[in-house]
């Protein structure tokens, strides 16, 4: 690069100081021709201006002014402005160019800023739902419960039922509270990825599942040796998730099955959670992963619509896919991968 | 006043008399002084009396709210721990909060403990039955001033 720019500076030089002794269209064009050679060589336009003032520099200090005729300085100036005018446009463009980054970096800080308070509204709304829906509930259930005990003898069996629906209504209010602030919570959560022993976690939450419900016949199929990449403590909570439903809706079948496997499809491993339960409607499918969207009455099954809307969002953070397949009574099969990265074959 | 008390420092009436019930119910015996604020209580425990000591007796336990008027509950805790005379008392965080950030600061503070209230009243009142019976009854106090 130095050598270019000595060379081209040199040679400049010379054109201009021929330019201005000797005014003549081809000198002109010659010294256009090496501004676009430095163009072609990779000379950025800062460098070609530069080049350009010290050549005219060196031709004005190399003679007296007073030895240069007039005419010659008025050409050399104007030469100077002609020249300049396709570096001054570059420059016009480059500034140009510098504003609207400037505005569109100005709009991006706006946006991370309006993000930032949505967050914090987000963290506050929450905050308050935690303290403040939760008040009122422990009120409702818990003089509910007063009247049941300490006014059992003036009301009568109708009365004690619609406490009970009363008390029912608050506790299940409660825990769609939790889930809904639960789901709140993995939005805020880090994910960090690590190897983890997928067999491990489903072994531990079968045992979890059978000490709730030691009476329950329920055989799992769970495979050694599935490892995966991804955060033990999210997969933890979607496996909870998908396990618990399972367990939910195997609870009418006289031999309940729950299996866990693993396959590879296109080389990305699929993670599958298969029972013998329920099942669903798979026309329904697409409600399935919403949030409150029950496909069960409560009287059926109990839930709060909130689960299956969490392993979603936990999967989807792993930059991975959840789909499902079923019949009616047929049982449920839910599928997910994790983004973890494509094995070549 | 010279028996054991508990002093339930909450602002939720219902959730004073959800308190005071279950306290009731499982015959945690002994009085229970009550103050609706973080201002009032701090007042009631620190208030002074003539060049040392302090204008009323010391419970054998505190039951703190979070979401306080005034003062909110862990300025309370820290103020509490940050005098001489009362940086002993247990305090235990009876709140409805199960936010991680709550929990930390709240041991970060000196809480004894913290206990989330359930909203199933017969959970609640167990939870303080068991709270009752262990900081009144299992627990050895530190002696007092």
């Amino acid at each position: 690069m130095i050598n270019i720019s000595q060379n081209l500076s040199e040679r400049y030089s010379a054109a201009l100081a021929h330019y201005l002794s000797d005014p003549d269209e081809d000198v002109l064009n010659q010294a256009y021709e090496l501004g676009r050679k430095a163009l072609r060589d990779g000379l950025g336009v800062l460098d070609i201006a530069m080049l350009h003032h010290d050549a005219l520099q060196a031709v004005i200090s190399g003679q007296s002014r007073a030895e240069m005729p007039a005419p010659a300085i008025a050409k050399a100036a104007a030469f100077l402005t002609e020249s300049l005018s396709p570096f001054e446009m570059s420059f016009r463009g480059y500034a140009d160019a510098n504003a609207r980054l400037t505005v569109v970096n100005d709009s991006l800080l706006q946006s991370q800023a309006t993000a930032e308070a949505a967050h914090r509204e987000l963290e506050a709304f929450s905050y308050s739902v935690a303290h403040d829906l939760r008040a009122p509930l422990r009120g409702i259930d818990g003089f509910s419960q007063a009247l049941l005990e300490d006014y059992a003898d003036k009301v009568d069996e109708e009365g004690r039922r619609y406490l009970n629906f009363l008390r029912q209504g608050a506790q299940q209010m409660g825990r769609l509270i939790d889930d809904l602030l639960g789901l709140s919570r993995l939005a805020r959560t880090e994910l960090s990825r690590l190897p983890v022993d997928l067999t491990a976690l489903v072994r531990n939450v079968a045992a979890q599942l059978r000490n709730a419900e030691p009476d329950r016949e329920v055989e799992f199929v769970i495979p050694d040796g599935i490892a995966v990449d991804g955060d033990a403590s999210l997969l933890r909570i979607a496996l909870e998730n998908l396990l618990g439903n399972a367990w939910k809706f195997t609870g009418r079948r006289a031999v309940a099955r729950i299996e866990v496997g693993t396959m590879s499809v296109d080389g990305e491993a699929v993670y599958l959670v298969r029972d013998n339960g329920a099942g669903f409607d798979p026309a329904y499918e697409v409600k399935l992963f919403g949030v409150f969207q029950r496909l069960h009455s409560t009287h059926e099954f109990e839930g709060t619509g909130i689960g299956l809307a969490t392993v979603k969002r936990i999967v989807n953070r792993h930059g991975g896919r959840i789909w499902a397949a079923s019949e009616v009574d047929c049982g449920a099969t839910f599928y997910f991968t994790l983004g973890e990265r494509i094995e070549k074959p | 006043m010279s028996d054991k008390f508990i002093l339930l420092i909450e602002d939720n009436p219902s959730d004073e008399a959800l308190t005071l019930r279950a306290l009731k119910k499982n015959k945690i015996s002994g009085n229970v002084v009550v103050k609706r604020d973080g201002a009032e209580a701090l007042e009631y425990l620190l208030a002074p009396r003539g060049e040392t000591g302090l204008a009323n007796p010391l419970p054998q336990l505190i039951l703190l709210d979070l979401n306080l008027p005034k003062i909110d509950g862990l300025e309370v805790l820290r103020r509490i721990r940050a005098d001489a005379r009362t940086k002993l008392l247990p305090v235990v965080i009876l709140t409805s909060s199960l936010e991680d950030t709550d929990i930390v600061r709240g041991y970060g503070f000196g809480a004894n403990g913290y206990v989330r209230k359930p909203v199933d009243f017969v959970q609640f009142a167990e939870a303080v039955r068991q709270i009752g019976l262990y900081w009144l009854i299992v627990n050895e106090s530190p002696p007092t001033i």
